[in-house]
């Protein structure tokens, strides 16, 4: 039963983020600030950068501020002007990615200024923008989110979390189906998903934690991952970025959402996370980990499928 | 001075990756004490199992390779200190990928070897080749390698017409 989700605080979040990102760019505390803001078309947004303190009339939040404004902050993306602290405004995933980013010593927490949202969840799509967030077109993420009240932002509107309806868990349940399947069924799955893929590189682009200068994907001689979209390259492509995510991705689900070819991608690296959970108690926070479950290690450390 | 070699409808392709320092030293002393093992075993040397990256597991499944040996040094004795503990992880980790994705583990295995273990180099590869050997060839890389399946493939009644009038 579709049961609607009370987005009522959004419209004072918005007031909110408005006057904090007036204030703190005309005291000089942020030299920019990273929003979402309206388009023409109703409901639908766009990420925005303001420098200018009388442009923070066109921030706002709403249901339809899908993306995950932290891909602007890494080193791929140097065109944001770097020339001093930044504002950006992030929901509780994307704050769990800035945690991760700061973790990998991606950036300095000095540098950045952070607006958490207390965040009831976005569409999941917004091929039909004006739709009304309920628990159908509630984006899957959300449907089994933990983390919606930001924690340790510099700046938190002062909202309450509304209370959520039970929804069921898209991602978790799939997972177990595709568990309960035999290997050459999960096989013929996996199959046919990433036979789709394009190699558009879409996923890649909006991944906050894709931020190597050169990606081995890309390199040849020697060539480790065909770059043509067949079968073969796109497996390889779909393994190295799960293995190379694991234990790092936080499933802000960008990637599944610019994904032209309707690929599951956070499937797997939903699967990931709960490995790293269960095979090194390791998941991503609002806590800065200094070593990732990869790139640590401890003498004990399982070793029962190994001879 | 040779045993007689028994004659199989398949010999599986294994390739080993293995540490220079341990396995690598391991394998060597088989060899030099003239223990026999299954040739089907390619070696591949690496500086440390740390060094062994993944995605050199989906190219040899792609190449051909039937099965897959990863070995190096026992805990605590890593040339480099914690290579293999690293690897450890990576592993444990990548074996539960590639289980999601459907590739049958029993292909792959995992193992330390040092430079003393001539004998237990030549349990865990001849158990290895007999075992990939009762699963036959391994098809699903391979089979992925051959397809061409562009995602604008012919399938359309028109394309398909225009295609044969060519
Ligand atoms: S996953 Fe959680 S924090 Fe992120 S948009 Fe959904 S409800 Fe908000
Ligand atoms: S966005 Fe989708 S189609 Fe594009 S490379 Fe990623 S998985 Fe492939």
């Amino acid at each position: 039963m579709t049961q609607p989700i009370d987005i009522s605080g959004y419209t004072r979040i918005t007031e909110s983020i408005r006057t904090e990102a007036k204030r703190i760019l005309s005291d000089g505390t942020v030299s920019a600030v990273i929003g979402y803001t309206h388009v023409r078309r109703k409901g639908s947004t766009q990420p925005i950068l303001i420098t200018n303190p009388d442009d923070s009339e066109k921030l706002f939040f709403s249901e339809g501020c899908l993306n995950n404004l932290v891909v602007y902050l890494t080193k791929s993306k140097k065109d944001v002007p770097k020339t001093g602290k930044i504002g950006i405004v992030v929901k509780g995933c994307d704050l769990k990615a800035v945690v991760g980013l700061l973790g990998e010593s991606q950036l300095k927490r000095e540098d950045i200024y952070l607006i958490g949202v207390p965040c009831n969840g976005v569409l999941g799509s917004l091929i039909n923008p004006a739709t009304e967030l309920n628990t159908k077109t509630i984006a899957a993420k959300c449907r089994e989110c933990t983390d919606r009240m930001p924690v340790g932002a510099d700046f938190v509107p002062p909202v309450e979390l509304a209370a959520m309806p039970q929804m069921e868990a898209t991602y978790s349940d799939k997972i177990a189906k595709l568990e309960a399947m035999t290997p050459s069924e999960r096989w013929e799955f996996w199959k046919e998903q990433f036979s789709k893929c394009i190699k558009c590189y879409a996923c890649r682009q909006v991944c906050a934690f894709c931020y190597c200068e050169q990606c081995v994907c890309d390199r040849n001689r020697p060539q480790m991952v065909e770059q043509s979209p067949r079968p073969s390259g796109n497996f390889s492509w779909h393994l190295v970025r799960a293995i190379h995510l694991a234990g790092r991705c936080v499933g802000c689900a960008e990637c599944e959402r610019v994904c032209p070819m309707d690929i599951p991608l956070n499937l797997l690296n939903r699967k990931m996370a709960m490995e790293m959970k269960e095979l090194f108690n390791s998941e991503a926070g609002f806590e800065v980990r200094e070593k990732g479950p990869l790139n640590s290690y401890d003498e004990h450390d399982d070793e029962s499928f190994i001879r | 001075m040779h045993t007689e070699k028994p004659k199989h409808d398949f010999e599986p392709k294994i390739i080993a990756f293995v540490c220079t320092w341990c396995t690598y030293a391991g394998a060597d002393l088989a060899g030099t004490s003239r223990m026999q093992y299954p040739a089907n075993v390619r070696v591949l040397k690496f500086p440390c199992t740390g060094r062994i990256d993944p995605v050199f597991i989906i190219k040899a499944f792609q190449q051909g390779a039937d099965g897959i040996l990863i070995s190096g040094c026992h805990p605590g004795d890593c040339h480099y200190i914690s290579g293999n503990y690293h690897a450890r992880r990576r592993f444990a980790a990548f074996r539960k990928l590639l289980e999601f994705i459907g590739v049958d583990l029993n292909r792959i295995q995992f193992s330390w070897v040092s430079a003393a273990e001539g004998g237990k180099w030549v349990d865990v590869v001849t158990d290895l080749t007999e075992r990939v050997r009762t699963m036959g060839p391994m098809v699903e890389f391979k089979d992925l390698a051959l397809e061409e399946q562009w995602s604008g493939g012919l399938n359309s009644p028109d394309l398909q017409e225009i295609y044969e009038a060519m």
